[in-house]
């Protein structure tokens, strides 16, 4: 059988309103229905769906590793990489070589527990000491089907002064529901480098969670982005744990919801140690009924002196309908750190419309403009030009500017 | 050209322009002078079609359009242009793609293809020289951190670009130094043409030396007060605008 239906069953109880952490987004209509998992290669109903491409970025040149419903797809994956790099799917390769480290989330929240019990396969990515891995690695997650639902988790070990970047695509048809509960793991070693895109354009009505869980030894560097593109309901968590001295962790994101789509950024930095910068910075423009939250936790323990820490999330609130819930939770045990943060909820400004269309330029390309302007800071530090052109072409072409 | 006839218009419930005439030939320049809040920058704004002032009553023509009828950006390709007496910083976009955007809105209009990037690089060159504008401004994002100056230069070199059919000035010569306003003066010299009107609102005589108007005229509580030539400049200077203006009947105005 290569399909299984569950209600899901977890001996943790599902988050409800009455907790802090999803008091904004409730699942209560995802508890209702049974989903399907499948086990083996999905074909999708009735055949894969020619709208959803197996490559989500042609223009890069990149490794493609495909999961199909959670199930890996080895006809349209580029496996193995180059040299030095270790990079197979769980069910390909020996238990023994695999690598091994978890955060214990699934002990910790329903989500983590859902993806413990029912994962299919997920990827196992090493890159060895040194190693510069010559081309991005896209993985690339695509749901079809009604109450599908899908349980990766990939695990990344970037060893000492070796460097890697990860996108972490997922799609989904216009008839697709159910769940994506995708958890990541990444430790980046002394002096290494990783860069990971997560990019969710989710058709149908998917509820989306993604766990990231990155810590960070001496002197390594996070660049991480988050997008969302499209999806009905989504929810990103994003743990970076600063564990050696002189780390720098960048991560950005931007969202543009439509619609009635509710759209999570919770974030968490854990500055345990000195000498380390962050820098997270979030962008929204919140359209029609769409409803947001942002959560952004900085920790600097009281070990973490040195650390600069940057935060800023800012919104606009494009359409009356819509809302943003925004909260920094900053929480500083060291004394000689500077913490600068700021989250904001804004219209557009008329001014800069007025003057933009007193030239000549009308309404719609002079909101093009202004969104440009605004997702500018957070695409220009995109790891390749490939990638965030794309992502700015998905934006235009999906609001029409 | 323009034909502006009992021009009423609000924000909130503050009555601003209470009735203004203006007729403005082709090729004619207009100086608007008058006290601070007297209006100016209003009919400036109501004219480009800042939608945040509600007008109440009148109408607007120019060359047989209700302008009136039109968004900002329609007025815009119509030939309305407005140098800001307080130009926007917008961060993020550069001043190049900015003017692209802003020709080829106008082009659009007209029924004419995009400018070929080359043709758009020598505009940008001849109407920069025009201003003196740096290099390097053209280059950054519109306005931003540009000095109060050189934001007025950027004005003129967009004008310059756009070549309206009708230029609106507002206090384009407040905050030039001297051998600035004497550029800007020429930059505006230059583009002064039969088909060309201009309305310079300004507070210094010393301005109409180097843009010599055919007209001027005394704005005071909404209303033209009174209209003369370029020597009324002169007299306004040496007896201010006390001897000119209407008793307010709303007393917050005064
Ligand atoms: N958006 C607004 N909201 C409230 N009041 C306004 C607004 N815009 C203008 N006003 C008021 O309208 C009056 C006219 O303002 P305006 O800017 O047109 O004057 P002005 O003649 O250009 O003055 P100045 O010489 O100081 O530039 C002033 O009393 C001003 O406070
Ligand atoms: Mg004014």
């Amino acid at each position: 059988m290569s399909v299984f239906t569950d209600k899901f069953s977890a001996t943790l109880p599902p988050p409800t309103r009455k907790s802090e952490r999803w008091k904004y987004s409730p699942i209560a209509k995802l508890l209702n229905n049974e989903v399907s998992i499948s086990t083996e290669a999905a074909q999708g109903m009735n055949g894969w769906p020619e709208s959803v491409l197996p490559n989500p970025v042609l223009s890069l040149d990149a490794y493609l590793v495909v999961f199909k419903n959670g199930v890996f797809e080895p006809t349209l994956s580029d496996l193995p990489v180059s040299d030095g790099v270790d990079c197979i799917p769980f069910s390909k390769m020996d238990p023994s070589a695999s690598l091994d480290f978890s955060n214990g989330y699934h002990q910790k929240e329903w989500i983590g527990e859902l993806n413990e019990t029912y994962r299919q396969d997920g990827l196992c990515l090493h890159v060895h000491r040194n190693v510069k891995v010559d081309r991005p690695i896209v993985i690339h997650h695509l749901t079809d089907g009604l109450n599908v639902a899908s349980f990766p988790k990939h695990l990344i070990k970037v060893d000492e002064g070796a460097e890697l970047n990860v996108v972490v695509w997922s799609s989904a048809s216009e008839r697709s529901s159910g769940m994506y509960n995708g958890l990541l793991e990444a430790s980046i070693g002394p002096n290494a480098l990783l860069s990971l895109e997560k990019v969710c354009n989710e058709g149908g009505k998917v509820f989306h969670f993604s766990h990231e869980h990155i810590v960070q030894e001496r002197d390594s560097k996070l660049k991480m982005h988050t997008f969302t593109i499209k999806g009905d309901w989504v929810r990103n968590e994003l743990e970076i744990i600063s564990r050696g001295k002189g780390t720098d962790s960048v991560f950005n994101g931007a969202y543009l919801p439509l619609g009635t789509e509710h759209i999570d950024n919770h974030t968490t930095m854990d500055h345990t140690s000195s000498d380390g910068t962050s820098s997270e910075l979030y962008r929204g423009i919140m359209y029609g009924d769409s409803t947001g939250v942002f959560n952004g936790k900085v920790f600097v323990r009281p070990d973490a002196q040195k650390t600069n820490a940057f935060q800023q999330n800012t919104n606009i609130v494009a359409d009356r309908g819509a809302a943003i819930n925004t909260k920094p939770e900053l929480e500083i045990y060291a004394d000689d750190v500077k913490c600068a943060h700021g989250c904001t909820v804004g219209q557009f400004d008329l001014d800069a419309l007025f003057y933009l269309k007193s030239r000549g330029i009308d309404e719609k390309a002079a909101k093009a403009l202004l969104v440009e302007a605004f997702l500018g800071d957070v695409l220009s530090s995109v790891s390749s030009t490939e990638l965030s052109e794309e992502i700015m072409n998905l934006y235009t072409e999906r609001h029409g500017w | 050209m323009l034909k502006i006839n009992n021009l009423c218009a609000k924000v909130g419930d503050n009555e601003i322009l209470k009735g203004l005439n203006l007729e403005v030939k082709p090729g004619e320049l207009h100086a608007i002078m008058g006290p601070n809040g007297s209006g100016k920058s209003t009919l400036a704004a109501v004219l480009a079609g800042r939608d945040s002032y509600e007008v109440t009553g009148g109408t607007v023509d120019l060359d047989g359009v209700n302008l009136l009828d039109l968004e900002a950006s329609d007025r815009a390709r119509e030939g309305v242009f407005l140098a800001f007496q307080y130009p926007i910083e917008i961060p993020g976009v550069s001043n190049l793609n900015f003017m692209k955007a802003a020709l080829n809105g106008k082009r659009a209009h007209k029924g004419q293809e995009p400018i070929k990037a080359k043709d758009f690089l020598a505009k940008v060159k001849e109407c920069s020289s025009l201003v003196e504008l740096d290099g390097r401004l053209r280059d950054r994002s519109v306005n931003e951190g540009f000095s109060g100056g050189e934001k007025k230069r950027n004005e003129i070199f967009q004008m310059a670009m756009l070549e309206p059919k009708l230029a609106i000035l507002d206090e384009t010569d407040s905050g030039l130094d001297i051998d600035a306003l004497r550029v800007v003066s020429k930059g505006v010299n230059a583009m002064r043409s039969s088909e060309r009107s201009f309305i310079v609102i300004t507070h210094y005589q010393r301005l109409l030396e180097h843009i010599v108007p055919d007209f001027v005229h005394v704005l005071s509580n909404g209303k033209i007060v009174k209209s003369g030539g370029k020597e009324l400049a002169l007299e306004l200077e040496e007896k201010g605008y006390d001897w000119l203006k209407e008793p307010s009947h709303d007393t917050s105005n005064v």
